[in-house]
């Protein structure tokens, strides 16, 4: 029988420490806030693959059962009580109501469970009739979650560029979503299973932070890990 | 042989006469097994008249004027052989007088010429097949080909094991089914199984006699291996050392072929030669980065006689005839035996004269390589690739346009793509599910009904959907996948300090060039490597370019080798076994080679043929574990990939290897040669064939090679597009998309027919598995372990590697965990 790893690490969850508020970032691309029993998410694109079959791609249609598997894998570990999407939670305008009817009943038994919270983003700029509250900003306890970070205000929480880091160590290097902030502007992964992320280094974040005071958290297996800045590499 | 006899009409033979010269004997074979009715493969070297052997059964169908429509259908690999062909053609037509129209048409042809051939087409039409492709698929395909009597396939052997030989094996299947009476005529070089060949093209029309006609006659070609005053390098590929003397061949020659393996070997030897170049000889650079009129300038210039040299990749192992090259060197491992002979043939292409080459060996290992070329060279002994099995991306691909052209029935496209050899043996259940692919994704959940690119009718009609389907299928089309490619442009450098990107780079330098994307993956800035023939260092990057600057170091830091395109034969490896266990033969090795060996025999033991020989020893820190498989880089990765899982199972806490051609070396922290002796760690068990299982399947789930490998099935098979209508989507995109399909896809359906597709490929491809199982096989209980005190001489060459070559591997969680270990070090004020 295989044994296991030769080192045995310990699980643990870092914690990230946001304009004075303490975060965990879980592994999934999910920020758990302990406090507040509260699980924030970004960019979910559900129905994604779907919305490229009716263009004539047919990609398998299974990214939105991903995604909600995630989802209530995340909610039953953290025992939350509350879910915020910040934005881009449907690929299209018309995807809520386009979910196989075996999702859509995943969906609304999360809506009844959990309060829940849908930021609109620019892929879903209209309110939905899913379960829960759609709202186009949401402040909270001095944050500002919302779908598309901007520069110039403290406490923004956001999404929508899908963060990434690229690692070097040792000759060789590993690109993963991850968390990026400032203690000013905090930008979520993506979390839907269909999406695909952009290194923090290309030009679709310049400007946006303070890069003296950038703290990274890589998503790993089975946890996240902090990684010092001066290691990573474009690309 | 056929005994029959060629009638030629008399302005043909007029023609000869008159110039003092007579048809040869394998050009009037072709036609009189032509003129018997048959179709027929002609295996002949390069060269020496295979042109008009192909076309003089046209020639002579044609003399009298009145044919009227296509006649004739060439097919080649190149583009700018059918242009070429179109311009050797015209020239004995317009000497005969004959009226026969001859034109090419490629990617290149205006859009109005292209639409007016299918309407009012040429005699004879010079195309390629992803051409053809594109012309049966549209629905008066039937007024196109119904007249058509001949179809030329030329460089069959460099067609028949790609993807895009089961492309043309479907088109041709569908050309015989337009036009019953046509036959076919294959050229191709000399490969290990004619036989196969001759199948190939017997398949779409079996009822149909096939002749096998051999070219007969030529000198053997002269092969030689470069013997060195300099001192052998015992790793490396950029055989520096024979720099100076290849210099003094090339002047000795009229004009000189130098092959390397990769682009990287190509730019240093091209630096090479320019840094000692006296005489400011005109020695140009070939290769597939530089950007096409770069390509065709060197192209000019060779053809016209200007050039001394060229140094160059596999991009010129097909072409235009060069007739003035007198010799070929290839500098580098030959890798096979066919190959070689293949490009020593694009040497003096006068069939009396034989063709010279050079062999420049790059490492110790490499003259071995060289010595077993050389004997097989000798013996004639083929090793060529044989035609396999065609995939489901490429049908995926052909179905689709199938429907475009007109409905079908299922009935019918079944049986008739089994007529096209790669499908002969397609069952009826795989035929179906690709069919179901195309029309709406295939998949177990049936969510895209609504969405159906193809509909079937009440009469039991497969049509699409939409003319947009149609429309997609055209900018799709054809097999061969760009690696998502990034610009190289050179910029000022901006006095990096060890840091960060900060800012914008400042834009505007010069485009270089083009370089594969994942190159870059591996570099940190300040970084230098060779590029365009200069050494530069990398700024940075952004969105799909790459910033380089002009560098004043002498040596670039990165060799960038990323391994050859192909592996080392089976058949040459074997031999370079052979000539290690036969201490006999080593007296024909240079002698620093046979001292090599030598001394290996003495401090260790040598590899056997039929048994593995494995060896530990410590080294530094680490412990290491050596093997010499001999199975290509290819084999060797994915044997280095599964053996690290299984050792870190068996807590022997690896760190790392490094894949060569020839060896590969695992090292870590554990200490091998003790766990072995003890019992604790068993070589029979960590080199069973059952890593083939679980392993591999458990590493298939995240392997980058593997994904690499389901995107060009995807693509090829139409799930992803490689362009939208107007725009076209940058190779990053599809890259990043396609990595998401696959996770999505072999998560929840692993039996996918794409899966499986890709599955096909990777086995024969990146992951080279089918080796691998091999090998595994063979060595079974002959595991020969040798522990040492120190390294061995034959493990030193690839302990050199390390550093050198990317070492291998995938994804590392322990390198984040590392890297937050080092975070927190820096923050407790321990560094």
């Amino acid at each position: 029988m295989p044994s296991p790893a030769a080192i045995p690490e310990p699980i643990e969850t870092p914690v990230l420490r946001f304009a004075a508020h303490n975060f965990e970032p879980l592994p999934s691309g999910a920020l758990y806030w302990r406090t507040r029993q509260t699980l924030l998410v970004a960019d979910l694109h559900f129905e994604k693959m779907a919305s490229f079959a009716r263009r004539g791609q047919m990609l398998p249609p299974y990214d939105t059962a991903m995604t909600l598997a995630r989802l209530e894998t995340d909610l039953r570990r953290t025992g939350a009580t509350r879910l915020i999407a910040l934005g881009d939670s449907f690929h299209r305008p018309d995807s809520a109501a386009l979910l196989t009817p075996a999702d859509r009943m995943r969906l609304d038994a999360i809506t009844e469970a959990v309060e829940c919270i849908w930021l609109s983003g620019n892929h879903d700029p209209m309110p939905h009739a899913i379960g829960g509250t759609c709202l186009p900003e949401l402040e909270l306890d001095g944050l500002v979650l919302t779908h598309e970070p901007r520069k110039g205000q403290t406490g923004l929480v956001a999404g929508h560029l899908h963060p990434a880091a690229r690692l070097a160590m040792d000759g060789r290097t590993t690109r993963k979503p991850c968390f990026v902030h400032d203690n000013r502007l905090l930008i979520l992964p993506a979390y839907g299973s269909s999406t695909g992320a952009l290194n923090i280094l290309s030009s679709a974040f310049f400007g946006l932070f303070n890069w003296s005071a950038l703290e990274v958290v890589m998503l790993g297996r089975d946890r996240t890990y902090p990684v010092p800045v001066k290691r990573l590499v474009g690309g | 042989m056929p005994i029959l006899s060629a009638h030629l009409p008399s302005v043909i033979t007029d023609w000869f006469t008159k110039r003092g010269w007579a048809p040869r004997q394998h050009q009037l074979d072709v036609l009189a097994s032509y003129q018997s009715g048959a179709s027929q493969l002609l295996i002949a070297p390069t060269g020496a008249g295979k042109t008009l052997a192909g076309f003089l059964p046209t020639l002579t169908d044609l003399a009298d004027g009145r044919f009227q429509g296509l006649h004739t259908l060439y097919i080649s690999p190149l583009k700018a052989l059918a242009v070429d062909v179109e311009r050797n053609l015209s020239t004995p037509i317009s000497q005969m007088g004959l009226p026969i129209t001859v034109e090419a048409r490629t990617g290149d042809t205006p859009a109005s010429k292209r639409a007016r051939q299918r309407v009012r087409p040429p005699h004879v039409l010079l195309t390629t097949p992803e051409q053809l492709a594109l012309l049966i698929s549209h629905p008066q395909a039937e007024l196109m080909f119904g007249s058509l009597r001949r179809v030329v396939l030329d460089e069959l052997h460099a067609l028949v094991t790609s993807k895009r030989g089961d492309l043309l094996a479907l088109g041709l299947a569908r050309l015989v089914k337009l036009a019953p009476d046509v036959q076919i005529t294959a050229l191709s070089a000399t490969v290990a199984r004619p036989d196969l060949l001759r199948d190939w093209i017997a398949q779409p029309h079996p009822d149909r006699q096939t002749d096998l006609l051999h070219m007969t006659g030529g000198a053997p070609p002269e092969l030689r291996i470069l013997e060195t005053e300099e001192r052998l390098p015992w790793a490396g590929h950029s055989a520096v050392y024979a720099h100076r003397e290849l210099y003094q061949t090339i002047q000795r020659h009229r004009t000189t072929l130098l092959f390397v393996n990769t682009r990287s070997q190509a730019e240093m030897l091209f630096q090479g030669l320019w840094d000692i170049n006296e005489a400011m000889l005109p020695i140009a650079l070939h290769h597939g980065s530089l950007s096409v009129e770069q390509r065709r300038k060197v192209e000019a210039a060779m053809t016209t006689g200007k050039l001394k040299a060229v140094v160059c990749t596999s991009t010129l192992d097909l072409g235009i005839d060069w007739g003035d090259v007198d010799l070929v060197v290839q500098v580098g491992a030959p890798k096979g035996s066919s190959r070689m002979l293949q490009r020593i043939g694009r040497a003096n292409h006068r069939l009396d004269d034989p063709s010279r080459a050079l062999l420049v060996p790059s490492n110790r290992f490499e003259v071995l390589e060289c010595e077993a070329a050389v004997e097989a060279v000798a013996e004639g002994h083929q090793d060529s690739e044989d035609p396999h099995p065609g995939g489901y991306d490429v049908l995926a691909q052909h179905v689709l346009g199938m429907a475009c052209a007109d409905p079908f029935r299922a009935d019918d496209l079944y049986a008739e793509v089994t007529r096209a050899w790669p499908y002969r043996d397609l069952t009826r259940q795989k035929f179906d599910r690709v069919l179901d692919f195309v029309a709406t994704g295939g998949y177990a959940l049936r969510a895209y009904e609504r969405y159906a690119r193809l509909k079937l009718t009440p009469d039991g009609l497969w049509r699409i959907a939409n003319p947009q389907v149609a429309q997609q299928y055209r900018l799709n089309i054809g097999t061969i996948i760009e690696e998502p490619m990034v610009r190289v442009r050179l910029v000022r450098a901006r006095g990096l300090k060890q840091g960060r990107t900060t800012g914008p780079i400042g834009m505007g330098g010069r485009v270089l060039g083009e370089m594969e994307e994942y190159f870059f993956g591996t570099l940190s800035l300040g970084d230098t490597f060779m590029f365009g023939g200069e050494i530069v260092a990398f700024e940075g990057m952004k969105d799909n370019e790459a910033f380089v600057s002009r560098a004043f170091s002498k040596d670039p830091k990165i060799p960038s080798y990323m391994g050859g395109k192909f592996p080392l034969s089976t058949y040459l490896a074997e031999r370079v076994r052979r000539i290690m266990d036969s201490p006999g033969e080593w007296g024909k090795l240079p002698d620093q080679v046979a001292d090599w060996l030598r001394l290996q025999r003495d401090l260790s033991v040598m590899p056997a043929r039929d048994s593995l020989l494995v060896e530990t020893f410590p080294r530094g820190s680490n412990n290491f574990m050596v093997c010499y498989p001999f199975e290509g880089r290819l084999a060797h990765q994915t044997l280095g990939m599964l053996l690290t899982r299984r050792l870190e199972r068996m807590r022997a806490r690896p760190l790392g290897f490094v894949a060569s051609e020839y060896a590969l070396a695992i090292w870590g922290l554990g200490d091998l040669s003790a766990l072995i002796r003890t019992g604790r760690l068993s070589l029979d068990e960590l080199f069973s064939e059952d890593m083939l299982g679980d392993d591999l399947e458990a590493w298939l789930d995240e392997s980058a090679l593997m994904k690499r490998t389901f995107r060009n099935c995807a693509i090829i098979s139409g799930l992803i597009e490689r362009r939208h209508p107007g725009k076209e989507k940058s190779g990053r995109q599809i890259t990043m998309s396609s990595d998401i399909i696959y996770d999505v896809l072999y998560q929840h359906e692993p039996d996918h027919i794409l899966i499986e597709a890709t599955r096909h490929d990777a086995a024969r491809g990146l992951l080279d598995i089918e080796r691998l199982g091999q090998m595994l096989s063979r060595i079974r209980h002959h595991i020969v372990h040798k522990p040492l005190h120190q390294v061995s001489p034959l493990a030193v060459p690839i302990l050199l590697d390390i550093g050198k070559e990317p070492v291998f591997g995938e994804a590392r969680e322990s390198a984040m965990a590392d890297a937050a270990a080092e975070l927190i070090q820096e923050a407790m004020g321990e560094r």
